[in-house]
């Protein structure tokens, strides 16, 4: 008796196995209907193997047999009658009840490359074996460090906003892209690619990418207008080199790709002469160490001095530290202290959020080569010298709780906050404020409802030490002796981590709801507030000129609902500082909604489209109110008028934060405007413009192309489905049960 | 004419002989009396309209770093001997945050504590920017009146408040004999002992001049300095 039943067992067995394995081993996850298929052919093989001689089968199937058949297996005939039923009824009601996901793009990731491509009117052979850099280089090896730094100082100028600092492809833009933008230090990009082929997906960017490869979604710009041949092959040499992967070199035998760990280390042995090294005098060994480390990466922001002053620092904000002041932001020390070597480790480790120092963790994992490095940086301001920084005592913690929260807002009233942080928190300072860092660089409160973006870190700790330290160099100062009650600084850290949560969640689809009846105009209405909102990132546009390197909107909150007539959107920005020309601003601020122009044949690039394939775009400004427009290009901007003005908004602005509500008919009667077509998907993406930081034409916040569907109004069905199924089911038991009973009277 | 101010000094330096001390020796010295005045046209006060806080900052702010009085006089401008150690004050100096300024504009104090006031009830902050002593950003809301803060080394040192960019204001540490002059440009230095010595005038944007001057006991030598104003 046990052997038959072994067979059944093993079979069950083999399925569950196989189903785990598909299912958790295998990175990256599979999709469904890739399993589904793996899991039929594992089944259809473990038929065959119990099926291969009727003694087999026969002991295969003598435990289902048993349970059909046997009066003594009454109890769980009936178990299994009920249980798998109800199993199909759950499945019918996930089925029904499922939620829209946006499609799944495919696309060519390293599509086939031309053999030559025109540039500046010269002709480049992508198969040549030897760069001209590499040339010279291999001509006289003391170039090397020549093209290596130029290399540097162009990426860092214009490569690090999205491929970012550690070359992984986390730049500060980098989370608003899709496609993502290239991890360099992945075995699966330039390691398996030649330098050739890089030249082209430099030069050409996006727009120069293939069909398959979806050109209209990338952000990767085509380079050759801004960059030298030169420059490029000295950028591909310096990302080659920091990676330490050899480029695959055509008509040779492959080279394999360096491992990890060497990979890691090279990253520091070999970048040392990128930057002319600071003419030094005798230096004690470890300080030697962490300025090579300092040359090879943090110089290219700090500068060689120290002093904040490297080749991409004019492009950042906030600006790179200038470390020859001993003026540092996150310490746990008082007022006027400089940081102790932990503060410092932090942050290297850890990054700043919402600015262009990135987390080395990953990189420096060496506490030797960390002390080294700290060492080398508290060497630029004289201060460091036997300097014994005092700390900042925090009183004891107090728990997040509403009382806390309730006494936070209390104290966050009284001791102020909202003159800078704004009444909301959303970093809006009162009108006349001329906030500036100890260097004279404007500089912008937190946006308190945006704790992702603050510099020293999220958590109530974190938030409680900033309090409890300030910020110094910039106007944030220390509240340490400055509270009621000592304790109150842990009651505002609660109240500040009550406005947002730690990180907002992105959407990759926009679900325009049905509504029935009437669609509220005013922005504030409560109808909005049942709506849950989509969020979308935004980043600067880094592209055309003139660029955007610190773009104010980060994120856009959608609302959308439509009628049979009418799709609605409701939209949520913060910007710190309301600008109408009206009422005396150089330039307004824009929120733009960007559709395909005309129908949905084709997407048009996602930067306002092209001559062939334009773009049609819902704008609202202050004062001038809703509008339409087309382009064709970025900056060629047409606004509709008169009657082709089919939209209409309402807007308010409040505590930092735009609220407007657009709607416009789902089908007009122009051509070029985008028809709404329920029930599809359709590409949609996002502009914001803040007139007081100048931002105007080119200059902007930019998404890219996410989805947009119509949905049918909601039914019934998920009530109905499912007991349908649920009863088929029984049906089938039963029919099953019966059948079994009369064959086996017949043949036993 | 003495003003408050070196009336104070002489009754300070009174109640220090009757405690012993050093002081008497100062007391058989001389002063030091003059003029500091501007050439050439400072430049013209800013007036700044005021958009917050206005029930404790007024409408209008009128900002003038380099105050010129009467007769071309210039206030503000701190005066003192270099050669010489100066006494002990009897009160801890004050710096007061009032109307949405600092008053006095120029703080001159020796090198210890200031008791810096909050007269205004809103939020003020004291942002330094120094490099002998640490530089300090700390708030003081408006139920803080009063707290102290410690300048322990000589130095000119920038003060502001980020939440009034228009506050503006210096403390002066000297270890000096040091006197600021009035509003109309003059000044008086009480019991600098007899003989030669440096007297220097330091005006934070106009800069630094210094003169020899000769001093008898219980005399009053006569000084005028004359700073250049800047374009």
């Amino acid at each position: 008796m046990a052997r038959p039943r072994g067979k059944f067992l093993q079979a069950v067995l083999v399925l569950v196995v196989a189903f785990l394995i598909f299912e958790y081993g295998v990175r990256p996850p599979m999709p469904f209907s890739l399993l589904s298929l793996y899991m039929a052919i594992t089944l259809l093989a473990v038929l065959v193997y119990v099926s291969s001689d009727s003694e087999s089968w026969r002991a295969f199937k003598a435990p289902i047999w048993a349970t059909l058949t046997e009066p003594g297996r009454r109890r769980r005939r009936l178990g299994l009658g009920v249980l798998l039923p109800l199993l199909v009824g759950y499945y019918a009601y996930s089925q029904a009840t499922a939620k829209t996901e946006a499609p799944v793009e495919l696309r060519a990731i390293h599509p086939a490359p031309p053999t030559s491509i025109a540039f500046r009117g010269k002709t480049i052979d992508l198969q040549a074996t030897d760069t001209p850099v590499r040339k010279e280089i291999a001509q006289n090896p003391a170039n090397r460090a020549k093209h290596l730094q130029a290399g540097g100082a162009v990426y860092i100028r214009n490569c690090v906003y999205c491929h970012g600092d550690n070359l992984d492809g986390k730049g500060h833009f980098g989370h608003g892209l899709n496609p993502a933008p290239a991890d360099f230090t992945d075995s699966g990009t330039i390691a398996q690619l030649s330098e050739g082929f890089l030249f082209w997906r430099i030069a050409k960017g996006g727009p120069g990418l293939p069909k398959e490869s979806t050109p209209w979604n990338s952000a990767m710009p085509a380079w050759e207008d801004r960059l030298t041949e030169e420059q490029i092959w000295q950028v591909i040499y310096y990302l080659y080199e920091t990676t330490g992967y050899p480029p695959r070199v055509m008509d040779h035998a492959a080279v394999p790709p360096a491992p990890g760990p060497a990979r890691v280390a090279s990253l520091f042995g070999r970048g040392t002469d990128v930057l002319q090294p600071r003419e030094a005098g005798a230096q004690p060994a470890d300080l030697a160490r962490g300025k090579s480390l300092y040359e090879a990466k943090c110089a290219l922001c700090h500068g060689v001095s120290g002093k904040g002053d490297g080749p991409a620092a004019e492009l950042l904000l906030p600006r790179p530290r200038d470390f020859t002041a001993g003026k540092y932001k996150i310490r746990t020390t008082a007022s006027g202290q400089l940081p102790t070597d932990d503060d410092l480790t932090r942050v290297i480790r850890e990054g700043m959020p919402g600015t262009s120092m990135p987390a080395w963790g990953s990189v420096i994992k060496d506490a030797k080569e960390m002390q080294a490095l700290v060492a080398y940086v508290k060497s630029f301001a004289e201060g460091f010298k036997g300097a014994r920084p005092e700390l900042t005592k925090l009183p004891p913690e107090v728990k997040s709780s509403d009382a806390s929260v309730k006494r936070g807002q209390e104290m966050f009233e009284a001791i102020e906050c909202h003159k800078c942080h704004g009444a909301a928190g959303r970093g809006d300072p009162a009108p006349g404020s001329d906030l500036k860092d100890d260097w004279g660089t404007p500089v912008r409160p937190a946006n308190l409802t945006k704790p992702w973006t603050f510099r020293g870190g999220p958590e109530r700790k974190d938030v409680a030490a900033r309090l409890g330290t300030g910020l110094m160099g910039t106007p944030m100062p220390t509240f340490i002796d400055s509270v009621e009650k000592p304790e109150d600084i842990w009651h505002l850290a609660n109240y500040v981590r009550s406005l947002a949560p730690d990180r907002p969640s992105w959407a990759a689809l926009l679900q325009v709801r049905a509504a029935s009846g009437e669609v509220p105009s005013d922005p504030n209405h409560d109808f909005w507030r049942r709506i849950p909102g989509a969020n979308f990132p935004l980043v600067g546009q880094v592209i055309a000129d003139p660029r955007n390197f610190n773009p104010t909107a980060d994120l856009i909150t959608v609302r959308a609902v439509h009628t049979p007539g009418e799709v609605v959107f409701h939209l949520t920005w913060d910007d710190p500082t309301p600008s109408e020309p009206a009422k005396g601003a150089p330039k307004p601020d824009m929120i733009a909604l960007q559709f395909p122009a005309g129908g949905l044949a084709e997407r048009p690039y996602f930067l306002m489209g092209d001559g062939a394939k334009p773009v049609y775009l819902l704008t609202w400004t202050p004062g001038a109110g809703a509008g339409e427009a087309t382009a064709a290009g970025i900056g060629k901007l047409t606004p509709q008028s008169g009657e082709a003005v089919q939209v209409k908004g309402q807007a308010v602005y409040d505590a930092g934060q735009y609220r407007v509500v657009l709607r416009r008919a789902l089908r007009t009667p122009n051509q070029a405007d985008f028809q709404f077509p329920p029930g599809e998907f359709f590409p949609i993406a996002f502009w914001a413009w803040d007139g007081s930081e100048g931002e105007e034409g080119a200059r902007a916040a930019v998404s890219s192309w996410y989805y947009v569907r119509l949905e049918a109004p909601p039914s019934a069905r998920q009530f109905v489905i499912p007991p349908i199924a649920v009863l088929g089911a029984v049906l089938v038991e039963l029919g099953l049960v019966r059948w079994a009973r009369r064959r086996g009277r017949g043949t036993v | 004419m003495p003003s408050i101010a070196s009336m104070l000094v002489v009754a300070l330096v009174a109640t220090a002989a009757l405690l012993g001390g050093a002081a008497p020796a100062a007391a058989q010295g001389g002063s030091i009396v003059g003029e500091v005045k501007v050439t050439g046209t400072p430049p013209a006060p800013k007036v700044i309209k005021v958009n917050k806080d206005n029930q404790a900052c007024g409408d209008e702010k009128k900002i003038a770093e380099v105050m010129v009085g009467p007769g071309n006089g210039l206030a503000n401008a701190v005066v003192s001997v270099t050669d010489a150690k100066g006494a002990k004050p009897a009160k801890k100096p004050v710096l007061d945050q009032k109307g949405c300024e600092f008053r006095p504009m120029v703080v001159v104090m020796p090198p210890g504590e200031l008791e810096i006031l909050n007269s205004d009830g809103v939020l003020h902050n004291i942002h330094t920017f120094s490099t002998a002593n640490p530089s300090i950003n700390k708030a003081q809301p408006k139920f803080k009146k009063s707290m102290t803060e410690k300048f322990d080394k000589p130095e000119v040192i920038k003060i502001q408040c980020d939440a009034h960019s228009w506050m503006l204001g210096w403390i002066v540490v000297t270890e000096n004999p040091a006197a600021l002059t009035d509003g109309k440009g003059a000044f008086r230095l009480e019991n600098v002992p007899p003989g030669k010595h440096k007297v220097e005038v330091l005006h934070p944007v106009l800069g630094k001049q210094s003169k020899e001057v000769e001093v008898k006991a219980g005399q009053e030598a006569k000084v005028t300095f004359e700073l250049a104003a800047k374009r």
